[in-house]
């Protein structure tokens, strides 16, 4: 073999000279943030002077969260091309267990006579490990099940049948031993004739007694963990937690969904996908300690006796931009590397790339579990920004709205992701407020467009996908050109 | 023990018995063909060797390793390639980016191997520049040796028809394959792509070390390039032998041009 022509590959190695301009769009984006980050990396309370508008902060915080929740679909959608509508579902696992292991956990320090809120990170950490135990261990148990179908059905056609009709004989005599009290699953007398099935029972036991122990905020652990931690980083390290624990639930939820739904294609995966986040959703709209339809309120910084709005946003802004702008990096650095190449060959053709040697069912969890992580981080800083958790809030709107921003930004690219996610948040309060902004000197009738269009802003949401769909199918906010050499040293 | 030893395979879809005792051994550097009328089931014994369907009897060993039943891409990573009698392209993709995915898949291998190349590619460590550029290394030697450098970076689907059907088997080499299977590569092409590509054949014989098994349905290039070939006829092998042999056997004439042929 003779060595590449010396005209072909300094090319190929060296930064295009065609590269975009906006190639290395995440520099100056890098170090804007830090300028902003900069006096809270320093210590102290940042932008004390400056003062926030209510309405305004918020929008701020929205369009930080939804940064992090479009580019994370983008990975699934767009680069993997596996049309997920559940991404609200990953959000609300993300929300529900963030919030609840700083408000049930995380809020009052075992020590501290006068409990102040956001000081216990030990307690939410146990907390979050309880309930990761479980999901790992439930989540295991299922895939188990999984593998032994799979197996059986290499086995013999039929053997999965007969495995659920097994089982299904399995439980009416468990129910029969349980009606004449002899025992049954889950632990029994000596005499129960299923003895072996005590084995289940003792392992559920296990599980629960260590999870009453994690579950004890002010045990001597808790204590333990909490006092190791200086006063001053409790309130940080607490949040930490609360956004890990929030994106790992998420990634464990999408790891046991993806399984079996991942085999699925096109339609059939995002109904898939859209039936389990509305389980999801109804889950927790029937669990008590949620606060079913209701909701409850997260202990955050908000129930300080000072914080406004404005020290809200100021508390949260960097972390809100922190994890957006991680995200934003985590995404496009997996799209710009082998595992990125390998999502792209799935979208375009699964039979040749499992010729060349691709898993594919693999690749999909991967790219599910790691979009479902970042959607687990978006939810929970959502849940502390907002302080109020409701089912209501993870519908299948808020998907849909997600799914919106990642195809106008066009599938596959995530700057445009980004500036879709900008434009559609700004696009309703823009609308709802301009009576506010709209200069004097323009016709009256102005005013009635705008209010026009906020009234039907779903609609024209709606609109703008078919329209998408129609003129530019590869979306209205992607720049780059087809047959762009991804390898081509541009990354 | 021979490279690719299939015994006695069958396949049934329905009532339909597609594949019936198929039987085929494969040396290392044989090149081989598999010839018959439209229909014969010629693509589904490619199918079932690459893992597409699983047999319903018989076993298929790769050096010895039993590797029927499991999927096209641990078939694959086993040492089996293919091209598609259809082009499957990765078509928006570069050129280049078509083998690079099959040289980078080769390179993650060993235990956590997804989750090492995760954490490399999202740290940009020195690892992965370093396999970054090794990999556009091997990809351009790959594509300068099947004369397809120059479109490297072009997407895969504005290449003329014949440059695609060398870049299916660049993809396939790129996989580092010890059999490759060639689903009628000179299908489409006009009689100096296929002298082109019967020299192309001989050489990647020679250069790659591997060994070659192709459907085709051009004669003049299954005669003039195979050691051997066999020859199917409604799922079943009618007749084995060198290039010679099988064109003067009444069994094959009679395959391809009716009873009564044979006069």
């Amino acid at each position: 073999m003779s060595t590449p022509s010396s005209d072909v590959l300094p090319l190929l190695t060296r930064p295009s000279r065609f590269a975009p301009l906006w190639a290395n769009w995440w520099i100056p984006v890098a170090i804007g943030l830090l300028i902003l980050l900069a006096p809270w990396i320093e210590g102290g309370t940042p932008y004390a002077g400056v003062h926030w508008d209510k309405f305004w902060a918020r929008i701020t915080m929205l369009i930080g969260i939804n940064l992090t929740l479009a580019v994370s679909l983008q990975l699934i959608n767009g680069i993997a091309g596996q049309f997920s509508l559940g991404h609200a579902g990953f959000m609300a696992v993300g929300a529900y267990m963030g919030g609840y292991a700083v408000t049930a956990h995380g809020a009052a320090a075992p020590t501290d006579g006068d409990a102040v809120p956001w000081m216990n990170p030990g307690g939410a950490l146990l907390f979050v490990l309880a309930v990761l135990l479980v999901t790992a261990v439930s989540g295991l148990i299922a895939y188990g099940l999984y593998r032994a179908v799979r197996l059986l059905a290499r086995l013999h056609p039929k053997g999965p049948v007969a495995f659920m009709w097994l089982l299904l004989a399995w439980l009416a005599l468990d129910v029969m031993l349980k009606t004449k009290g002899v025992g049954g699953v889950g632990g029994g007398p000596a005499s129960n004739p299923l003895g072996a099935i005590n084995l289940l029972g003792l392992t559920i036991k296990t599980i629960g007694a260590s999870f009453t122990f994690l579950l004890d905020h002010s045990s001597p652990l808790a204590a333990l963990l909490t006092n190791s931690i200086p006063a001053s980083l409790r309130k940080p390290s607490t949040l930490i937690v609360s956004l890990l624990g929030g994106g790992t639930a998420a990634a464990i939820i999408g790891f046991v969904v993806g399984l079996p739904t991942l085999r699925l294609r096109g339609d059939y995966l995002a109904i898939a996908t859209l039936g389990v986040s509305e389980l999801i959703r109804t889950a927790i709209t029937n669990s008590e300690p949620l606060g079913r339809a209701t909701g409850f309120s997260v202990s955050t910084f908000a129930v300080e006796a000072d914080a406004s709005d404005g020290t809200l946003a100021t508390y949260y802004f960097p972390w809100v931009y922190g994890v957006a702008l991680l995200t934003i990096l985590i995404v496009w650095r997996i799209q710009h590397s082998p595992k990125g190449r390998a999502l792209q060959c799935l979208r375009e053709d699964e039979i040749a790339s499992s010729a060349v040697g691709i898993d594919v069912t693999g690749h999909k969890v991967m790219a599910f579990v790691i979009g479902a992580f970042l959607a687990g981080l978006g939810g929970s800083l959502f849940a502390h920004y907002d302080g109020y958790m409701n089912p209501k809030q993870f519908d299948m709107q808020r998907s849909i709205e997600l799914v919106v921003m990642v195809t106008l930004g066009g599938l596959g690219s995530v700057p445009g992701t980004i500036i879709a996610c900008l434009l559609l948040t700004l696009l309703q309060p823009t609308l709802q407020t301009s009576e506010q902004w709209m200069p004097h000197w323009m016709p009256h009738w102005t005013l009635s467009i705008t209010s026009f269009a906020n009234q039907y802003r779903l609609v024209i949401y709606a609109m703008l996908l078919i329209l998408a769909m129609l003129a530019r199918s590869r979306g209205w906010l992607n720049f780059r050109s087809r047959g762009q050499a991804t390898l081509a040293g541009t990354t | 023990m021979s490279l690719l030893d299939v015994d006695n395979i069958s396949i049934r879809f329905g009532g339909l018995r597609a594949l019936g005792d198929f039987s085929f051994k494969l040396e290392p550097g044989d090149l081989v063909g598999l010839i018959g009328p439209n229909g014969a089931g010629k693509t589904t014994a490619f199918n079932l060797v690459t893992g597409v369907y699983s047999p319903n009897e018989g076993t298929i060993r790769l050096a010895g390793e039993e590797i029927g039943g499991l999927g096209m891409a641990a078939i694959n990573r086993l040492g089996i390639a293919r091209t598609f009698q259809n082009i499957r392209l990765f078509g928006p993709m570069s050129v280049l980016d078509n083998v690079a995915v099959s040289i980078e898949r080769c390179d993650s291998d060993g235990p956590f191997r997804h989750a090492r190349c995760l954490i490399r590619s999202v740290a940009r460590t020195t690892g992965f520049f370093s396999a970054r550029s090794q990999t556009v290394d091997r990809a351009m030697h790959l594509l300068e040796t099947l004369n397809l450098a120059h479109h490297a970076r072009r997407p895969a689907a504005s290449l003329p028809y014949g440059d695609q059907r060398r870049l299916e088997i660049a993809r396939a080499l790129a996989t580092k394959p010890r059999v490759l299977c060639l689903d009628e590569p000179a299908a489409g092409m006009n009689p100096q792509e296929k002298m082109a590509l019967t020299e192309l054949i001989r050489g990647i014989r020679e250069k790659f070390d591997v060994a070659i098994w192709l459907i085709e349905h051009d004669m003049k290039l299954v005669m003039n390039l195979c050691q051997r070939l066999t020859v199917l006829d409604h799922g079943q092998i009618i007749a084995t032998g060198t290039p010679k042999e099988i064109q003067q056997n009444p069994k094959v004439i009679e395959a391809y041009l009716g009873e009564g042929a044979v006069h």
